[in-house]
């Protein structure tokens, strides 16, 4: 098609703002889908993005769509993610766009990932629409929202689009809009092929399938093709568009975006960002491509029964296929035995891989509290890197310990701006920015340790503000710190898996907090288990899980044995999901107490 | 080895709050038929055995258990006898135990158990104390227990047993004191102790997980006192000549429940009504041939054929099962070899006399009780059991946490 015809574009928004229902309306319009056809949400695919109502992958969808002017238009709908620990999926869609929608909840207004996904956009010389959604709303401001929007991300919203993806409200005039304000994409279909590579997974019967967005020259079935970045070569067996179901075409020209399958074994050799060109008559140059992902939360993975190590790393290795931006190495713990030390691009991310390894793989498995990554330097001179707690060398070795700091903005209203202060100094945080973004609204720019935020920053920020408040944030930098490892042992031994780094003004009181949780969450056992909260050798907190009073069946009961073994039966599949530590059964949710200790 | 039978009559005046069986208030007018029925199950369940070739022993006990067996008419109950004397063979000794609620005692009923052959009556009194026994739906108080002792005595039966249960509704030290004190003064030669089960199946238990006022369950006394009253209860009635020989049951010497050793001793028994479980056991000439080669070379035989079955605990399904000739289980399970050594393990060890490792291992095989060495020596050192020998015995801390004890002697 000829690229003045074509359109790529993606929406961007806060999560909940109604991005998915909007793409549902979307596609419901232009008949990709029939009604009948249309299941809630369409593009999140996933089980779990569907129960959680969030995005995980990116997706591409064509769209054609005959606009007032009686021209059909073919419109690449690049949906994104929406948490902020998937932000580096927004980035890499929008590199395939040349316009964004700009979803904004009419009622909620600005939120901190619309100011974040916004500015990504425009930082990418993208055209940004602006869509004020959910105007049917009893409590909708149109205005002030309108006001913030030209306010806070500087675009003009005097002609923003005012749509309910919910009752189908001004799905036409958005399509008008993308058609009429976004630009068509400006490649030279004759030039040498440039396609970007901006998504990649694993299909288990076709191998490695890929998106791709042509930028200039023409992709062909069965053409030779060449991956820029590691000089390996392929011949195109199969392009295609999802509509969203996926249709065969001969070929994808500059401007067009579809899915490529050429006989890749390993997604680590198809490599997001990557740029793909024709064999024979390559290009000059490959496109910019992406910043590398790096995972910012660590934690141990471990199997309850220690004999399943070995399907443990098979399943992170084939979870690994569909998801670059996780990291797992093999770790040894003297209390859980052999796991893997694994990064995630945050909390979200790493509840997400427990629950598909869980689901998916009928695993049972410990997760150790998340940390992060901090750069050690010690009195040699040599810099290590430490992820897990239990490996931080002593005291005496270290000359400084520095940790990772992210740049938070939040945005929330004036009420509960005493409480958000209160708990960014909590979490050891230095401000940066104070904003008012019109009448009752703040936003707010602090410099945070990121292993505060691992924790439990995000649901006391949102308790804190009653939900109102919204952060996004991004990795900035690392600061020295006067960092602890606080030890945590149980009947009297340490168990090096719930061995935390804190920061040692705050030891005492998480000490405390942690082994009160802890003895909450362990239940009797047949003797007194004293649990106790340590640094460096020195208990500062003890707490005692009382032994159990009567585990005993003393009724009359009229010769049904049957009962009662199944009673012993289900007491000791219970215990399975235990993990026995020295004498001690441990239940897998006290490994992560210290995510709990507000609770 | 003889056999036991257990007769379910699943009717009360009133149901107490602590029961959990599917024992209820029915109207009179179902009681006939329930009979009639179950003396067609017994005819049904003995096609079955005959088909099965399975030869079944004479009888040394019998329960009538419920429920309120004495609730029955004096015809009823001779209706059942007549079913009962004609299909079984009798050993001459037979211990037969009724059942019976304080206050239930009726002469004409009583009469026609004596004629079957009652020579032991099991009184569930579960409490001295009236403002207690109140709350558990029945009030009665020590002089209508002293009454039916009396009637009981007069008639010649002295072999009486009385029920407590620690954790009622109002229970406290003093009260406990002075239940515990009425078994002495009642002079019987046994007792059993229970404690309130904690679960959905009692109206009581029922309120004490989800909450509510009710049954009083706000003043059930704590687990740490419940422990308390039944280890008082252990030394105390020791005091009196009534020696703790299974878990929830004292007597002296020589008037130990024979019924209630059947279960824990694995000897058959076949229950009849509703609720009622079943229990054979049968050493064929056969296995017992193969049984004595494999034993020679240690491996694991399973001698044994063990079945196992339950009646439905649903009085409508148990009517309209036997109606249409169908039986009143939803099937027979046959216990594998592994799970028969469990048994022997979680049953016999509520005993206090223990059970015989050396003779599991001539059973069932040396292999297969090798596994239990390793966890017998971790049950020692938490002093939950002593192994005397070969004898592997609970302590009294190991009889509060039994079943962790068993659940660790679990082996499939």
């Amino acid at each position: 098609m000829d690229t003045q015809y074509i359109r790529n574009f993606s929406i961007v928004a806060h999560i909940d703002h109604g991005k998915s229902t909007l793409a549902d309306r979307l596609l419901e319009r232009t008949g990709a889908l029939t009604a009948r056809e249309m299941q809630a949400q369409v593009l999140d695919a996933m089980d779990l993005e569907r129960e959680r109502g969030i995005t995980i992958k990116a997706h591409a969808v064509r769209l054609n769509y005959e606009a007032r002017n009686g021209q059909t238009y073919q419109l690449n709908l690049i949906d994104t993610p929406g948490h902020v620990d998937f932000s580096y999926e927004v980035s890499r869609s929008l590199a395939a766009c040349e316009g964004a929608l700009l979803v904004v909840d009419a009622a909620q207004g600005v939120e901190a990932q619309t100011v974040a996904n916004a500015y990504l956009a425009v930082n990418q010389g993208l055209t940004v629409v602006p869509v004020i959604n959910k105007v049917d709303l009893p409590s909708a401001e149109v205005d002030r929202v309108r006001e913030q929007i030209e306010h806070v991300i500087g675009l003009d919203a005097s002609d923003a689009v005012l749509a309910s993806a919910k009752t189908g409200l001004g799905t036409d005039e958005v399509l008008e809009a993308v058609v009429h304000r976004i630009p068509p994409p400006s490649g030279d279909p004759a030039a040498p092929l440039q396609a970007l590579l901006f998504d990649s997974w694993f299909d288990p019967y076709r191998g490695v399938i890929i998106l791709v967005k042509v930028v200039q020259g023409r992709l062909s079935r069965g053409q030779r093709i060449r991956l820029m970045a590691n000089g390996q070569r392929y011949q195109v067996e199969m392009l295609g568009v999802r509509t969203p179901k996926t249709v065969e075409v001969e070929t994808l020209s500059a401007g067009e975006a579809g899915l490529m399958i050429c006989n890749i074994k390993r997604v680590a050799d198809a490599q997001i960002g990557d740029t793909i060109t024709d064999d024979e008559r390559p290009a000059d140059e490959p496109l910019p491509g992406f910043q590398e992902i790096k995972p910012m939360v660590f934690a141990g993975l471990y199997p309850v029964e220690t004999d399943r190590h070995g399907e443990l790393r098979d399943a992170l290795e084939k979870l690994r296929l569909n998801d670059a931006s996780f990291f797992f190495e093999p770790e040894s713990s003297a209390a859980l035995g052999f796991g893997f030390r694994c990064g995630f691009l945050g909390l979200l991310h790493m509840e997400i891989v427990q629950e598909r390894l869980e689901r998916e793989f009928n695993l049972d498995l410990i997760v150790t509290a998340p940390g992060v990554r901090y750069r050690v330097v010690l009195h040699n001179g040599d810099l290590v890197e430490i992820d897990n707690p239990a490996k931080l060398p002593s005291p005496g070795e270290i000359t400084k310990v520095e940790e990772p700091v992210i740049t938070a903005t939040i945005i929330s209203n004036e009420e509960s701006l005493g409480g958000i202060l209160k708990l960014c100094d909590e979490k050891r945080g230095v401000q940066k920015g104070f904003e008012f973004l019109g009448p009752g609204r703040v936003m707010l720019t602090y410099e945070l340790p990121l292993n505060e935020i691992v924790l439990d920053f995000y649901d006391r920020l949102k308790s804190a503000s009653r939900g109102y408040a919204s952060l996004d944030y991004h990795l900035s930098g690392y600061w020295d710190s006067a960092l602890v490892k606080l030890d945590i042992l149980v009947n009297n031994e340490p168990v090096d898996a719930l061995s935390l780094i804190v920061h040692r003004d705050k030891a005492y009181e998480r000490g405390r907090a942690l082994a009160a949780k802890m003895k909450e969450l362990i239940p009797r056992q047949m003797f007194e288990v004293p649990i106790q909260a340590a640094i460096g050798g020195k208990v500062i907190a003890r707490e005692t899980v009382k032994s159990i009073g009567k585990n005993v069946l003393a009724k009359c009961y009229g010769g049904d044995i049957t009962r009662k073994r199944k009673l012993l039966e289900k007491q000791k599949e219970g215990k399975k999901r235990m993990k026995r530590v020295g004498k001690v059964e441990i239940p897998q949710e006290a490994f992560l107490a210290v995510l709990k200790v507000n609770e | 080895m003889s056999l036991g039978l257990y007769i379910s009559v699943p009717f009360c005046r009133s149901k107490c709050t602590y029961c959990n069986f599917a024992s209820g208030v029915f109207s009179p007018g179902v009681y006939p038929e329930y009979v009639e029925l179950l003396r067609q199950e017994i005819r049904q369940t003995l096609a079955w055995t005959a088909h099965q070739r399975i030869a079944l022993d004479a009888v040394d006990s019998v329960y009538f258990g419920g429920g309120t067996p004495t609730v029955l008419s004096p015809a009823l109950v001779r209706a059942i006898g007549e079913e009962l004397q004609a299909h079984f063979l009798w050993e001459r000794e037979v211990e037969f135990t009724v059942e019976a609620a304080p206050g239930t005692l009726d002469p004409a009923t009583l009469d026609a158990f004596q004629e079957l052959g009652m020579n032991r009556v099991s009184l569930g009194v579960q409490s001295f104390v009236e403002r207690e026994t109140r709350f558990t739906g029945r009030a009665y108080g020590p002089a209508q227990v002293a009454s039916d002792l009396q009637l009981l005595r007069s008639r010649g039966i002295d072999n009486i047993s009385i029920d407590l249960i620690a954790g009622l509704a109002h229970q406290d030290e003093e009260s406990w004191r002075s239940s515990l004190q009425g078994v002495a003064e009642a002079g019987v030669p046994h007792a059993s102790v229970y404690m309130l089960e904690i679960d959905e199946d009692s109206r009581l238990g029922n309120e004490l997980i989800a909450g509510g006022r009710r049954y009083h369950a706000h003043h059930v006394p704590c687990e740490e006192l419940v422990v308390q009253f039944y280890e008082q209860a252990c030394a105390f009635l020791a005091c009196q000549g009534l020696r703790q020989y299974e878990i929830s049951n004292f007597a002296q010497p020589g008037r130990e429940s024979l019924h209630n050793e059947r279960y824990w001793r694995r000897a058959p028994y076949l229950g009849f009504g509703l609720e009622a479980h079943s229990m054979l056991l049968e050493r064929t000439a056969e296995n017992a041939r193969e049984q004595d080669g494999k034993r020679a070379s240690g491996t694991f035989t399973g001698e044994a054929l063990e079945w196992r079955w339950g009646n439905s605990s649903d009085l409508e399904h148990y009517i309209a099962a036997l109606r249409n000739d169908e039986p009143a289980h939803s099937g027979i399970e046959q216990i594998t070899p592994v799970q028969q050594l469990e048994e022997s393990l979680f049953l016999g060890l509520r005993r206090n006399a223990g059970v015989d490792l050396g003779e599991l291992s001539r059973e069932f095989g040396a292999l297969a009780v090798a596994p239990l060495a390793k966890r017998v020596d971790e049950l020692r050192d938490a002093e939950l059991v002593t192994l005397t020998g070969a004898q592997l015995q609970l302590t009294s801390r190991g009889r509060l946490l039994s079943n962790e004890v068993f659940e660790r002697l679990l082996l499939s």
